[in-house]
C-alpha cells in the first residue's frame, strides 16, 4: 500500500537527510521506521505526507504518485506525531470536528465520528474542556482520534510513545494494534529499539539517511548475528566508527541505551 | 480501553474516494460550509484569549476618555483667539509715555467703531525703555528679533506740556522679513492713525468747525473656508493606529503561533490548499481589527460628544451617523489591506518573536505617513489616492472635514482593497512553506525568487499583484493624460500607448519574470470558428445594452459625470470631427478591445483559475473590469460600474467557453468601436431625435433588435463545441 522508491532528499548542496530509501508496506502491516536522532525519519514521513519535496525518488500510496496529486493523497494518510500540539483554546469536540470536516466528512458526519472516536479512545470525560487543561496521556489520546477522524488507509506515527509514562505507552500500542486490525497500513518511526520490538512486524534501520537494514526480527538475526535491535543497532554503529577511524563504541551504546 | 473493530470502520468508502471536480490539485472541494468552519476555528482561537478582548474592548475605553482632554484644549486652543504680544523698542522714557498714551487713545477710538466686532481682541503691548539711551540702538533690536519694532518719537518741544497730545513725529522701523514685525508696526500705525483723526476733529470743533473724514475705510476680517485643524488630522492617525493594534497580535498567534505552538504541521496535512487555511485566518483578523476599529470609533464619537467637542471640531452637525458608517467604511477597507500585510509578515516566522521583530518597523513606517498628512498642502487627490496609508488618513480626515471628493475616495478605497488582496496573495504562498522542514525558512525569498522552469500559466498571487500594480498605474496616467494640451490626435495616440503599455506590457514583464510562456499565459489560441461569430454578434448587439444601463443608473441618481465635466466630453468630441474615424476607432475601440483582453481575460483570469473555479473566475475578472472602467480621467463614473460589470461577464463567459481570448478580443473590440462609431455620428443620431450620448434612452426598436441578435449570438457560444477543459493543461497555441 505505501511504496518508497529511491526516495531521497538534499538540503542545501551536501546534507543528504534520506538517500535513496526504498521499502514497501502491505495492508495491515506495521513497519518500524528506526535509528538514532537525525537519521531520517521524520524526514522520510514529511514526504510521504507530501509536506516535503523530495530531491529525487518517489511515494505511492495505494498506486498513486504523492507528487502527482499531493492534496489528494493527504486524505488517505493519519498523521500522530509527538510534537504536534493542541489548539489550547478549542475543546478535543470542537478540534476532531474541525479536522473531520477539513478532511472532508460533512457536518453531520463530523459530529458522527467524533462521536465514535470518542467512544473507542475514551475522551468522553474531557471532551468538552479545553485542551490547555488535558494531562499529556489524555492530549495523546486527543492526537490519536485526531489521526483516524477520516478513517485513512495509511497511518504514520512519529515517536507516538515520546513524554508517555507506561500506561501512556500502553495506550500507544492498544491503538496500534487497532490499527492493524483494521488492516491499515503503518508506519511507526522511533528510536525506542525495545518498545518497537513489540508492536511492529518488519523493520527497517536507518541510519545517516541510508537504509542499513531491513526485514523482520529473525531476519534481522539471522542476517547480522545479533539478538536484538538494540544489538544490531550497535553493531552497526560500530562496524560505522571503525570504517571513520573512531573507536567510541562505548559512548555510542550509552547513547543508544539512554534513548 | 476497549477497542471495537467496527467502531472504527463505520466510516464509508466515500469518505476516502476522491471525486475530482477538475484538475486542480484539491481532493476536496471548496464549500462555503467548510470554509465557514475553517474560520469558526480560527475565531474562536482568537476570541476565547483574554488578551484579545482586552486590546479590542478596554484600550479605547481607557484611551480616547485621556486623550480627549488633551484634544479639548488643542481644540481650544485653535479655536480660541490666541493672544499676540507685541514687543515695542523706544527711546526713552518720554518718548514711552507719549506712545502709551497715544496707543490708548487710539485703542479706545477704534473699539468705539464699527469695525471692533471683526477686530480680534487688543494684543500685549511691551514697551521697551532703554536704562541708558546713550548705549540703545533701535535698529540693532528689531534687526536681530529683540523688539518687533521700533519706534523712534520726536517730540515737538513746543507742544510739550501746552497741550494734550503732544505733537510729534513718529519713524517705525521694522523687520522686512517679518510677518510679526509687520503685524506690530501695522498695530501701531492704525492707532496712531485714529489718533490723528481724532485730534484732527477735536481742533477742528474747537475751531468751529465740523470735520468728516472724506474716505472712511472699514476692514473686516474673515476666516477662511477650510480651517485645516490640526486636531483633525490627528484624529484619523489615532484612529486608525489603534485599528490596527486589535489585529496585530491575533496575526501573529495564528501563524507564527501555530509554529511556536507545533500546530502547523497536522494543518497542513490536510488536503486542503493552504491559501484556504490562511483566508480563514485572514477572516479572523480582519474581524477582530474591524471590531476594534469599531470600538475606536464608537469611543472616539462617544468622546467627542461627551466633551462637547463634536461641533467644536467637526463644524456643521458635528459627529453624525452617515459620517460615521463613511468612516466605518473606509475603516473597514484599511483594516483588510493592514491585515493583509501583517499576515503577509507574520506567515514566515517561526515564532512569536521573530514575528514581532517584523511587525515594530512595520508599526514604527506607519506612524511617518500620518505626520505627513498634518503638513499643510496634502490632500486626496490623484497624487495621494494610490498611496497605501497615506490614503486611508487624508480620506479619514477629509471625512471629518467634509472636503472630500468621490473619485479620489473611490480610488483610495478600491487601491486600498487591490493592495491587501495583492498582499494576502503573497502570504498564502509564504504560509505553510515547508512547515516541517528542520532549518528551512520558506519566506519572502520565494516571493522573489525567479522560478527556475518556464510554466504556461500566472499564478494567482501574480495576478492579483499585477493587478494591485495596475490599478494606481491606471488610475495616475489617465489624469496625466487629461492634462496635456495635446491636439486630439497627438492625445489619441498617448491613449492608445498608454494603453497598450499598461495591459500588455506589464503582464508581459511580469511573465518574463516568472518564466511563463506568453502567448500561453494569456491564453492567445486556436478556437472554433462559431466563438468568433458569435462575437462578432454579441460585439454589434451589446451596446445599446449597455448604453441603456448606463442612462439608467444615471436617471435613478448614480452619477459621476456632472454637468462641466459633460461639457468637456462634447468639447472632446468636437475636436475629433477633425480626426480620420479610423484613427479614433483604432485607437479607442481596437487598441482597448484587445489589451484590457489580455489583462482582464487574458493575464489575471489565468492567474485566477489556478485557485477559483469557473464562476468565480469569471465575476472577480469581471468585478475588476468594472472598477477600471469607473475611473475616468478627471472625474470618477460610477454609472459604469454595472454596465461595465455586466460586459466583463459576457467577456468572461467568451473566454472560458471558448478557452481562448481571442473571441472575447473580437467582442470587445467590435463593441468598443461600434460605440464609437454610434458617438461621431451623434449628428445623424441628433435628426433622429437621439439627444446628447447617455442622456436619452434609445428606441425601443433598436433594444429589441439588438436583444435577438444578442439571444443569437449566446444561443451560438453556448451551443458551439464542447468548452475546453478549465484547467491548466498546455492547449494549441497560435
Amino acid at each position: 500500500m505505501i511504496e518508497l522508491s529511491q526516495l531521497t532528499k538534499v538540503y542545501g548542496e551536501d546534507v543528504v537527510a534520506v538517500d535513496q530509501l526504498s521499502l514497501a508496506v502491505g495492508q495491515g502491516e506495521v513497519y518500524g521506521l528506526l535509528g538514532p536522532n537525525g537519521a531520517g525519519k521524520t524526514t522520510t514521513l514529511r514526504m510521504i505526507l507530501g509536506l516535503l519535496q523530495p530531491t529525487s525518488g518517489e511515494a505511492t500510496i495505494l498506486g498513486c504518485r504523492v507528487s502527482s496529486d499531493p492534496l489528494r493523497m493527504k486524505q488517505l494518510i493519519g498523521l500522530v506525531s509527538a510534537s504536534a500540539g493542541l489548539y489550547q483554546w478549542l475543546t478535543p469536540r470542537e478540534l476532531l470536528q474541525y479536522f473531520a470536516i477539513g478532511f472532508g466528512l460533512s457536518l453531520e458526519q463530523a459530529f458522527q465520528r467524533t462521536r465514535e472516536l470518542a467512544e473507542v479512545m475514551e475522551l468522553e470525560r474531557f471532551l468538552d474542556r479545553r485542551c490547555a487543561t488535558l494531562s499529556t496521556g489524555q492530549a495523546q489520546r486527543v492526537n490519536l482520534a485526531r489521526a483516524l477522524v477520516h478513517d485513512p488507509p495509511v497511518v504514520l506515527l512519529d515517536e507516538p510513545t515520546r513524554g508517555l509514562d507506561v500506561v501512556g505507552a500502553k495506550i500507544v500500542f492498544d491503538y496500534v494494534q487497532l490499527l492493524r486490525r483494521s488492516n491499515k497500513a503503518i508506519i511507526v518511526c522511533t528510536h525506542q529499539l525495545e518498545e518497537a520490538e513489540r508492536f511492529c512486524d518488519r523493520f527497517g534501520l536507518l541510519y545517516r539517511g541510508k537504509l542499513q537494514y531491513e526485514g523482520t526480527l529473525a531476519e534481522l538475526r539471522a542476517s547480522t548475528g545479533q539478538p536484538s535491535l538494540v544489538d544490531i543497532f550497535l553493531k552497526l554503529l560500530r562496524d560505522d566508527a571503525s570504517g571513520n577511524g573512531s573507536s567510541n563504541v562505548d559512548s555510542a551504546k550509552e547513547a543508544v541505551l539512554a534513548q | 480501553m476497549n477497542y471495537s473493530h467496527t467502531n472504527i470502520n463505520t466510516a464509508t468508502d466515500s469518505q476516502t474516494s476522491v471525486q475530482a471536480t477538475d484538475s486542480r490539485q484539491t481532493a476536496v472541494p471548496f464549500s462555503f460550509a467548510q470554509q465557514w468552519e475553517f474560520t469558526l476555528k480560527e475565531l474562536r482561537e482568537t476570541l476565547r484569549d483574554r488578551r484579545t478582548i482586552v486590546t479590542l474592548m478596554a484600550m479605547p475605553l481607557l484611551l480616547y476618555p485621556m486623550l480627549g482632554l488633551g484634544l479639548r484644549f488643542l481644540a481650544f486652543q485653535e479655536s480660541s483667539d490666541q493672544k499676540v504680544e507685541y514687543r515695542l523698542a523706544i527711546g526713552s522714557e518720554t518718548e514711552g509715555a507719549w506712545l502709551s498714551e497715544a496707543l490708548q487713545l487710539g485703542n479706545s477710538l477704534l473699539a468705539a467703531s464699527s469695525e471692533a466686532k471683526e477686530q480680534q481682541p487688543a494684543p500685549d503691548v511691551q514697551l521697551l525703555v532703554p536704562n541708558d539711551p546713550s548705549e540703545f540702538d533701535l535698529e540693532a533690536l528689531v534687526k536681530n528679533s529683540a523688539a518687533d519694532v521700533g519706534v523712534r518719537v520726536q517730540l515737538n518741544e513746543a507742544s510739550v506740556g501746552n497741550q494734550f497730545p503732544a505733537t510729534a513725529r513718529v519713524q517705525l522701523l521694522q523687520s522686512r522679513d517679518s510677518v510679526r514685525s509687520r503685524d506690530a508696526a501695522d498695530y501701531v500705525q492704525q492707532r496712531l492713525a485714529a489718533a490723528n483723526i481724532d485730534w484732527i476733529r477735536q481742533t477742528s470743533e474747537l475751531n468751529g468747525k465740523p470735520f468728516r473724514l472724506p474716505v472712511e475705510q472699514i476692514r473686516v476680517l474673515l476666516e477662511p473656508a477650510e480651517t485645516g485643524s490640526a486636531v483633525l488630522g490627528l484624529l484619523p492617525l489615532i484612529l486608525l493606529l489603534m485599528t490596527v493594534t486589535g489585529g496585530v497580535y491575533p496575526a501573529i498567534d495564528l501563524t507564527a503561533g501555530e509554529r511556536e505552538r507545533n500546530t502547523l504541521e497536522t494543518l497542513m496535512a490536510l488536503p486542503v490548499p493552504r491559501f484556504r487555511l490562511l483566508i480563514a485566518k485572514f477572516v479572523a483578523v480582519v474581524a477582530v481589527t474591524m471590531l476594534t476599529g469599531l470600538m475606536n470609533l464608537l469611543a472616539m464619537s462617544i468622546t467627542l460628544y461627551a466633551l462637547q467637542l463634536d461641533k467644536t471640531l467637526l463644524g456643521g452637525d458635528g459627529f453624525t451617523l452617515g459620517l460615521g458608517c463613511k468612516l466605518f467604511l473606509a475603516l473597514s477597507a484599511f483594516a483588510l489591506f493592514y491585515s493583509a500585510v501583517l499576515l503577509l509578515l507574520t506567515s514566515s516566522a517561526r515564532s512569536f518573536k521573530e514575528a514581532q521583530a517584523y511587525l515594530i518597523p512595520l508599526l514604527l513606517l506607519s506612524i511617518a505617513p500620518g505626520l505627513v498628512i498634518l503638513m499643510p498642502g496634502w490632500n486626496l487627490a490623484s497624487g495621494t489616492a494610490a498611496l497605501p496609508l497615506v490614503n486611508m488618513l487624508l480620506l479619514s480626515r477629509e471625512l471629518l472635514e467634509g472636503t472630500v471628493a468621490l473619485l479620489p475616495a473611490i480610488v483610495a478605497i478600491v487601491s486600498t482593497v487591490l493592495y491587501g488582496v495583492a498582499a494576502l496573495a503573497m502570504a498564502a504562498q509564504v504560509f505553510g512553506n515547508d512547515a516541517a522542514a528542520i532549518g528551512s525558512r520558506g519566506g519572502w525569498k520565494d516571493l522573489l525568487q525567479r522560478p527556475k522552469e518556464m510554466s504556461i500559466q500566472p499564478s494567482i498571487t501574480a495576478a492579483l499583484v499585477g493587478l494591485a500594480i495596475l490599478f494606481p498605474a491606471y488610475f495616475v496616467t489617465s489624469g496625466i493624460l487629461s492634462r496635456g494640451d495635446a491636439q486630439p490626435t497627438g492625445r489619441l495616440g498617448l491613449s492608445a500607448a498608454m494603453t497598450i503599455a499598461l495591459f500588455v506590457g506589464l503582464p508581459w514583464l511580469l511573465m518574463r519574470w516568472q518564466r511563463i510562456d506568453v502567448l500561453a499565459g494569456v491564453g492567445l489560441k486556436k478556437t472554433s470558428w462559431h466563438y468568433y461569430v458569435a462575437a462578432g454578434m454579441l460585439g454589434i448587439a451589446t451596446w445599446p445594452w449597455i448604453f441603456a444601463l448606463v442612462v439608467f443608473a444615471q436617471s435613478i441618481g448614480i452619477r459621476g459625470i456632472d454637468l462641466s465635466q459633460i461639457e468637456n466630453v462634447e468639447g472632446l468630441l468636437a475636436g475629433w470631427r477633425e480626426v480620420p474615424l479610423w484613427l479614433i476607432v483604432v485607437c479607442l475601440g481596437v487598441v482597448p478591445g484587445v489589451c484590457e483582453e489580455c489583462f482582464f481575460r487574458g493575464y489575471l483570469f489565468n492567474g485566477l483559475k489556478q485557485h477559483l473555479n469557473a464562476t468565480w473566475t469569471i465575476v472577480v475578472s469581471a468585478v475588476a473590469f468594472g472598477l477600471f472602467h469607473v475611473v475616468l480621467a478627471g472625474g470618477a463614473a460610477p454609472e459604469r460600474l454595472l454596465p461595465s460589470t455586466l460586459m466583463g461577464l459576457l467577456l468572461g463567459w467568451m473566454a472560458y467557453r471558448s478557452g481562448s481570448i481571442v473571441p472575447s478580443i473580437v467582442l470587445h473590440a467590435i463593441h468598443n468601436s461600434t460605440l464609437l462609431i454610434v458617438v461621431q455620428s451623434r449628428d445623424l443620431l441628433a435628426e433622429w431625435n437621439i439627444g446628447q450620448v447617455e442622456q436619452v434612452h434609445l428606441p425601443w426598436l433598436w433594444l429589441a433588435v439588438s436583444a435577438g441578435v444578442l439571444g443569437v449570438g449566446l444561443m451560438i457560444t453556448r451551443l458551439a463545441i464542447k468548452p475546453a477543459p478549465f484547467s491548466t493543461k498546455e492547449p494549441e497555441t497560435i
